[in-house]
């Protein structure tokens, strides 16, 4: 059995790869973000900064999962791209009607306003493109790679 | 930093993401060549890390420590993970994903800017 059908498309490919891209670029932010607050203020808006922590782990993870595909990391890529879809709603609408309960912003603080809507947009992307790549889906987009090795279960996906 | 340099960096990723757009629309990967650019980009980064280090310690001059070398370390490190990435892809979105970090490098170069003025 080809990887492709025992797994679906890859998730890190094609299209994929932009997604994984500005999943890293996020990802980057966040951490940045969260060490910097961290490190040097911490105290202020612990509710904030713990909340910076947390989705900067999610986009990491996010990041790893899809940019690796298969059945596993699929699963962990479906949960945390869920968890950042349901985040920057609960977090962007409790931003805007309570502003103060967090102190500070975090990238989810009105609607991820602050880096131009992407937090909002892009986990709707994610999930879409998991939709999209799901195991067995007839007519899926095949990884150019991958199509012409039918028995190559055993190999590793061709990427860095 | 210096404004000159500042100016040929931002110029120099617009320049290369317009490139890997144009390669995008025209269903192209990314080629060598592009990544010699984006290797020439990295150079300009290294030098604008070097000369904003020197007048760091040479002038009194207080800038966000943290913040300012968290965005130049995001900044170096950026392209060449962002081509390797692209280059193993071998279809139109691997242009899209080098498009779309020289504008980021770009963006976070304009936010160097503003954390060295803001002090």
């Amino acid at each position: 059995m080809s990887r492709t059908e025992r797994t679906g498309p890859r998730t890190g490919s094609g299209f994929g790869r932009l997604l994984v891209t500005v999943y890293g670029v996020l990802a980057f932010a966040a951490i940045g973000r969260s060490s910097y607050e961290l490190a040097t203020k911490f105290s202020e808006a612990p509710v904030a900064y713990s909340l910076s922590t947390l989705s900067a782990v999610v986009y990491v993870l996010a990041t790893l999962a899809l940019a690796k595909g298969g059945p596993r990391w699929r699963a962990v890529a479906w949960a945390t791209v869920a968890f950042e879809a349901v985040g920057v709603i609960a977090v962007g609408a409790a931003s805007a009607a309570a502003p103060d309960v967090f102190g500070e912003t975090t990238v989810w603080s009105g609607f991820g306003q602050g880096y131009g809507y992407v937090p909002l947009v892009l986990p709707f992307v994610g999930l879409w493109w998991l939709w999209h790549t799901r195991p067995g889906r007839s007519g899926a987009v095949r990884d150019p790679e991958d199509g012409s090795a039918h028995d190559s279960s055993t190999t590793s996906p061709p990427e860095a | 930093m210096l404004l000159p340099l500042l100016i040929l960096l931002v110029v120099a990723c617009a320049a290369l993401a317009g490139w890997a757009l144009w390669f995008a629309l025209r269903d192209r990967a990314v080629i060598l060549r592009q990544l010699f650019g984006a290797a020439a980009i990295e150079a300009l980064l290294v030098v604008q890390a070097v000369v904003a280090g020197v007048q760091l310690v040479t002038q009194d001059r207080s800038v966000d420590g943290p913040l300012f070398w968290g965005y130049l370390a995001t900044a170096l490190v950026l392209l060449p993970v962002a081509a390797f990435w692209a280059f193993a892809e071998r279809t139109k979105w691997s242009s899209v994903v080098l498009a779309v970090a020289a504008v980021t490098v770009a963006f976070l170069d304009w936010r160097l800017w503003q954390i060295w003025g803001a002090a």
